[in-house]
């Protein structure tokens, strides 16, 4: 974020010469100040100072209540995590939640892309349709959906005699996760599909012509020009959905609850049973630490794989 | 004044939150001792005011010796009945009940209907084998001490044979919410729930047009309501002295002025557990309630002293499981509540 501030100080100062210098580079520091302070103050009691805060409870033994003692365990909370069946087993949906839904979002959203960038007569009407659902609330969509897999494929299942694919997935301890991966790809595909949107069209139309020219398919089209040149669409897009997709709690609250039977218990929801179910809110902050660690590396491996694709034209 | 509402299974979590981070509310509800111990520093001890004297005996939460909760009042619950499908006599035990069950369920309505609240799935139906025990709080105890097992216990296995014939029906619970259990009820589509008096309101909101009774759930041939007190009002001693008093002060006014006791009765719908508090014009659950209180015919809520927090986080998981897989037989189900148990005492 303060890489382009810094740089265009520097042109800036680089054009103005000697003398206009100090008096420019005054005034800019000071909108400079007055843009960025607030937002780092904000952003610093808001999420720097409570996660350091979060780190040092994850050593004690301590039930979440102020006036309760609070007790140093070093690093007891994080030897316990590794033998924490229920916790490892939230680890593993939560690691196949989001595989499966990094790659629903990112193709269906790019599909989405694909049509309404194509001559589609209601390209613009079918674009808004397919990002509505994003701006619905993760909770009441939960609830929605709720309503679908109960009543909705019951009924689909009854009329069309399919009763081995439309049932309630929801009381199904796998189909209850690929019932969130739905829910979550009907949510976030219209997201991303805007910002494939914007990756397409900034492809240049002479380049496109000219793969034409050179007797290119549209199959080669797609995957020799059209998908390199979206490498930056696909380093945000990917990026977002395994994010988005490792701490997802709001759909995993309000669909399945967690259940049937914790199986899709994920991540998010484990760490906020542990700390306000069971109170143990050093142990949970814990497996919060960790849970940072995991997302960190796994997104900054992504995008740092997927920038060095990413073609400069 | 500000009023901050949240669900019940989320209640004690969203206090403990909201307590923490200093925004508690002055007077917030108190389930048991086990909810008050976890909070020992935030209740105010009440045990001077002059107005919980009225208290109806044993109906005071105590913590240690000090008077820590305030019930709201006397509440009941067991198999909520339509009388235009079901008559009582006829549901006195194991055999006649799978036997009234199945006769509804050949008509096409479903006799005994759960939901899939924690409290509603497990939590409540699961009083009858404990509180059925000789010394219910000392059999708890045990089983948290590890000295009995729910799966070795005969009232538990019957408890579960029921189980088996409730999931027998053609309505899964865990599809069922609080509000479609007492629409459908209210409906004639289903004969029994298994609720308190609390669903009283809700059937009127609905104007059912048949009669309503409250009969106890006959596990080893029981005859008795479990009665008890669902909450207590407790203070924050947290807060500056004058908000402490200001809150007592609404307590009292609320137990003993003429409006807040109409108020208790009325509007509320509550069963009085204060000895100064005339009920009148109770619904016909409620009045089965007082009743059974009055006459003592009841048996307690064991509920009130499972471990904290366990029916939302380790039981209600077991018995979902139970009612997604058709084939897990009770004694199965049973060895999953236990291990329910261990983990929930578990340090």
């Amino acid at each position: 974020m303060a890489c382009p501030a810094f740089s265009r100080a520097a042109s800036a100062n680089f054009h103005n010469g000697k003398e206009g210098m100090d008096v420019a580079n005054k005034s800019k520091l000071g909108w400079y100040l007055l843009f960025t302070v607030p937002l780092l103050i904000i952003f610093t009691i808001v999420v720097i100072i409570p996660f350091l805060i979060g780190i040092y409870y994850a050593f004690f033994d301590w039930d979440g209540i102020a006036a309760n003692p609070m007790e140093f365990v070093g690093l007891d909370n994080f030897v316990t995590l590794l033998q924490d069946d229920r916790f490892l087993q939230s680890a593993w949906l939560t690691v196949l939640f989001t595989l499966l839904s990094v790659i629903t979002v990112n193709v269906v959203g790019l599909a989405f892309a694909l049509l309404v960038t194509s001559k589609l007569r209601t390209a613009n009407l079918t674009r808004t349709m397919l990002f509505m659902p994003y701006l619905i609330g993760g909770l009441i969509l939960g609830y929605i959906w709720q309503f679908v897999f109960l009543d909705v494929f019951a009924f689909f299942g009854e009329v069309t005699g399919l009763d081995a694919v439309f049932f309630n997935w929801l009381l199904d301890e796998q189909f209850a996760l690929f019932a969130l991966v739905t829910v979550f790809t009907w949510q976030m595909a219209g997201y991303v599909m805007i910002v494939y949107i914007a990756g397409i069209q900034g492809i240049p139309g002479e380049v496109i012509e000219a793969s034409k020219i050179d007797g290119a398919s549209s199959w080669q089209r797609l995957t020799r020009v059209t998908f390199p040149l979206l490498m930056p669409a696909f380093t945000i897009s990917l990026f977002l959905t395994l994010s988005y997709g490792f701490k997802i709690y709001d759909v995993n609250l309000s669909l399945t609850g967690g259940g049937p039977a914790n199986a899709t218990e994920l991540f998010a929801m484990n760490i906020y049973n542990e700390i306000f179910g069971y109170g143990n809110y050093g142990y949970g902050q814990a497996k919060a630490i960790v849970f940072f660690i995991i997302i960190a590396a796994i997104t900054l491996t992504q995008v740092y794989i997927t920038k060095k694709r990413e073609v400069e034209m | 004044m500000e009023v901050i509402g949240t669900t019940g299974d989320d209640y004690f979590q969203q206090l403990q939150i909201r307590l923490s981070n200093g925004t508690g509310p002055s007077i917030f509800s108190l389930q048991n001792t086990s909810e008050a111990e976890r909070l020992e520093s935030y209740v105010y001890d009440l045990s001077g005011e002059a107005f919980t004297e009225n208290i109806a005996p044993n109906m005071a939460l105590m913590l240690d010796d000090k008077l820590v909760g305030i019930p709201y009042g006397v509440e009941g619950f067991g198999l909520v009945y339509n009388e235009e499908l079901v008559n009582p006599e006829d549901i006195t035990d194991y055999e006649s009940f799978v036997s009234t069950i199945e006769e509804l369920e050949a008509e096409g309505i479903t006799g005994l209907s759960l939901s899939q609240e924690a409290y509603f799935l497990i939590g409540h139906i699961l009083n009858y084998p404990f509180s059925l025990q000789e010394d219910p709080v000392e059999f708890i105890e045990q089983l948290n001490a590890g000295e009995v097992s729910l799966a070795e216990t005969e009232e538990f296995q019957e408890f579960a044979d029921f189980l088996e014939a409730i999931r027998a029906q053609e309505v899964n619970p865990l599809e069922v919410t609080y509000d479609t259990q007492v629409g459908d009820f209210a409906a004639g589509n289903t004969a029994m729930i298994h609720q308190g008096n609390w669903v009283a309101p809700m059937l009127e909101d609905f104007g059912v047009d048949f009669e309503v009774g409250l009969a106890p759930f006959p596990l080893e041939g029981n005859d008795k309501i479990a009665v008890g007190v669902g909450s207590n009002w407790a203070v924050n001693a947290n807060k500056e002295p004058e908000e402490i008093a200001a809150s007592i002060a609404f307590l009292e006014w609320l137990h003993t002025s003429e409006e807040g006791k109409r108020i208790i009765v009325e509007e509320f719908g509550f069963i009085p557990a204060m000895t100064n508090i005339e009920a009148e014009g109770l619904d016909p659950i409620s009045q089965a309630v007082l009743e059974a209180s009055n006459s003592g015919e009841t048996i307690m809520w064991s509920h009130n002293y499972f471990p904290a927090g366990i029916i939302p986080n380790d039981l209600a998981p077991a018995a979902q499981e139970f009612f997604i897989s058709e084939d897990m037989t009770g004694e199965e189900f049973l060895e999953n509540l236990d291990a329910a148990w261990d983990n929930a005492t578990a340090e």
